[in-house]
This record gives C-alpha cells, structure tokens and sequence, in this order.
C-alpha cells in the first residue's frame, strides 16, 4: 500500500468520524432533554392516576424485586394546599412550589416486577394505610400477545381492588373474593398477582412497619 | 460506462416499489417485518425510520462516493448507516414515545437490515445523488408499503382493529398476530403479487425491469 493511501484512508475515517459523530451529538442534545422531560411526566402521570385523590407524591425509598430496580412512594392528601410562586436565586425563573399544610398519608405506591411467562411484568400497586389494594396497573410487559396481554385489561385488573394480601391468590374458577385467573393466560395472571402484586404488598407492610421511612437495603 | 442503459428516475422509483421490493420480491429484513407488523401503527412506524434511514444512507455514500477509498468503504458505509440510525431512534424515543416503547428494538435493528447496506453498496457507492435518492425513496417507500399491506391483514384479521378502533365484531384470529401468522400473511401475500405478476405481465415483474 502506497503511503498516500494510507494518508488518503486516515483521513476518510478521521473526517467521516468526527462528521458523523458531531451530528449524532446535535441531535442527542436536542432529543435528550425531551425524551428525560417526557419521561418524568409519564412516571408523575402514571402515579397521579393510581391514587387520583392524593395531592402529593412523594419518594419513599427503593427495593429489588427480581434483581430490577424499583421504586415505591408515599400518597399524602393535604388538609390545605398553597401554591406559591418561588423565584430560583440562579436562574431568575419563577415556578410553582406546592406547600402543604396538615398533610395524612392516605397510602402507598409500589413500583414491583412478576416474572411472567415470557418477560418480566412491571406493575404499580397502589395499596390504602390497612394494607388493602386499591389499584394495579400494568406499565410494561412483553407476554404473548392476544393471551398473556390480557393481564392489561380492566376486567382483570379491577379485581385487585379491596383486595387484602390473603386474598392474592389466583384461582382458575369463577370467584369474587380471590383472583380469577385469565383463560388461556395463568402463568401471566400468577405473575401478576402471586408475585409481583402479593410481594408489593408484603415488602411495604414490612417496611412501613419496621420504621417509619427506612431504607431496604 | 455501464452495460445497462442509465434508469430515469422514475424507473428507479418503480423499481424500489415493485420490481425488487425488499419484503415480497427480495425476501430480505423478514425479521423485523414480521415482529412489528401485528399493528398497523407500530408497522407504519418502523417502516418510516426505514424510508428516513435508506434514503438519508443512499444520499450520504452516493455523495462522498469519491471521497471514500474503495479499501474501507464498508466500515464507513457502516458508520454512515448506525449514525443515522442513532439519530432516528433518538428522534422516536423524544417524540413518538407511544410507539417507540413497543418497538423501539427494532428501529436499533435497522443497523443490520440487508437491504439498507445492499443499495450502499450496490447502487448509491456508483451513481449520482439524483439517483441514489431516487432510489432510496424507492426501496424505502417500497418497504413501507409493504409493512402497511401486512399489517393491515394481520391487525383486520388477528384482532378486529385497525389502528386500535374496533372495525369487525366477533371473534378474531389470534394466530394472525402471533409470529407464525406473520409467515401465514407474509407468505400468502408474497403469493398473490406472484399471481399478479404471471397473470398481468408475464412474470416479468410489475416494473418491468425484473
């Protein structure tokens, strides 16, 4: 090889390179910011809808279902809500700052995962101070279309409601105190409810009991 | 130079849509085709990225293609093709969120798609930028419509709906959007344009240029 090819190639690949990779950094720092803002406000939104008469949410601490990261949450209702517009010392920007006077906790949010038939099942639970399942929600699964997706559907997922963690249980016949399981769709309908909802339950009961705002380590 | 009389572009167009669509004339990116297309929303969407990609890609090489020295043109046809990739999946991960969280695997995939790097390699690295952008519109466009024609079957049949809305009642066919009703659509479909193709214009391709 001559060494003006070698000049000739070091320079295609430099240039095409630092090109490329200029470009690609553009559109990162324009994309970035949305997709992070976009982000934030599905997993508010996704909280909000869980407990719609709680007026703050706020972080609790972080668990490992399955070796996944998770979080869960504290749903405060306020006897009196103050909005206060705030000025930011750096920026000079005023936002709104939410204060809350004579705050109850009303309950929980747990973020947790089941281990399905073909993915794992990434579920919000929502559960009142005694314990008791007020509400789940399926953000994320990957299980077999038309059968295991079912799991997303109102008429399954309305049957949590009331229920208390003895009652977790999936069954295959018609019932109304435990779940009934979807046909076609029981390892789903058991990941669901026997581990990732049941195991939600039963770390925030040991949690909340153990102290009032510890860490799981 | 070449043997073969230079193509308007037009011929190029109809070439990309007919004469070699990628998914029922070439049989290649099957993969990806038959993954995403049990919606026609999610089939809609990749078979987009995969028109921005091949015509952006086609453009790109056909214009460095006497920059680039023959010695490593497939490393950067390579790079050429992941940087725009990277850009359209950043783009659906900001702004079309809804779709990218059920597919947004397979617009990374892209990267691997026989056909993006074949027209690089075999069409835009020798022709002018008129024509490589012709006939990555083609190709493209080619891939897209077919994505539509599929998904729209499998959505119709598999669950009743099109784009989501309820159309049929009764009970579908769950076969048609689980994968081996993606082969069953893609295979019955891939038939019937070989009909159309013996029956209308003598097996000679419906661009005659096959």
């Amino acid at each position: 090889m001559r060494p003006i090819d070698m000049m000739k190639i070091t320079l295609n690949l430099v240039i095409v390179y630092v090109m490329g990779g200029l470009l690609i950094a553009f559109v990162y720092s324009k994309a970035s910011p949305v997709m992070y803002r976009k982000a934030q406000e599905e997993k508010q939104a996704a909280l909000k809808t869980m407990t719609p008469e709680a007026d703050i949410i706020d972080k609790l601490g972080d668990w490992e279902p399955h070796e996944k990261h998770a979080e869960y949450y504290i749903a405060k209702k306020c006897g009196e809500l103050k909005v206060e517009m705030v000025k930011d010392e750096k920026t000079g920007e005023e936002r709104e700052v939410k204060r809350c006077l004579n705050e109850t906790e009303i309950g929980y949010i747990v973020e947790s995962y089941g281990k399905g038939y073909s993915s794992y099942i990434n579920v919000l639970v929502a559960v009142d101070k005694e314990y008791v399942v007020q509400k789940v929600n399926v953000l994320h699964h990957a299980e077999t279309p038309g059968l295991g997706d079912e799991i997303e559907r109102d008429y399954f997922l309305n049957q949590f409601a009331g229920k208390t963690v003895e009652h977790l249980v999936v069954v295959k016949k018609e019932t109304k105190e435990d779940i009934q399981a979807i046909t076609g769709a029981t390892i789903s309908s058991r990941a669901v409810t026997e581990d990732a909802v049941k195991n939600a339950v039963l770390m925030i009961k040991g949690t909340a009991q153990e102290g009032s705002t510890g860490h799981q380590g | 130079m070449s043997l073969i009389k230079q193509k308007s572009n037009w011929e190029l167009l109809k070439h990309g849509l007919f004469g070699e669509n990628t998914i029922f004339r070439m049989a290649i990116s099957l993969c990806p085709a038959i993954a995403v297309t049990n919606s026609l929303k999610n089939g809609i969407t990749l078979g987009v990225a995969v028109v921005f990609v091949q015509v952006m890609v086609n453009v790109t090489v056909s214009a460095l293609r006497n920059f680039i020295h023959p010695k490593i043109r497939i490393p950067i046809f390579m790079f050429i093709i992941a940087g725009y990739v990277s850009i359209i999946d950043m783009v659906m991960a900001a702004y079309a969120r809804e779709a990218y969280r059920e597919i947004g695997l397979y617009i990374q995939i892209i990267v691997a798609f026989a056909s993006i790097f074949a027209r690089a390699e075999v069409f835009a690295s020798k022709n002018r930028l008129d024509k490589a952008f012709f006939d990555g519109l083609g190709m493209g466009v080619g891939f897209l419509l077919a994505m539509i024609v599929i998904s729209f079957f499998r959505e119709l049949l598999g669950k009743g709906t099109l784009f989501g809305f309820p159309v049929v009642a009764g009970k579908p066919l769950l076969i048609m959007i689980l994968p081996a009703g993606g082969f069953l659509a893609v295979g019955l479909l891939m038939g019937f344009f070989n009909w159309i193709d013996i029956r209308f214009y003598g097996g000679k391709g419906a661009s005659g240029a096959a």
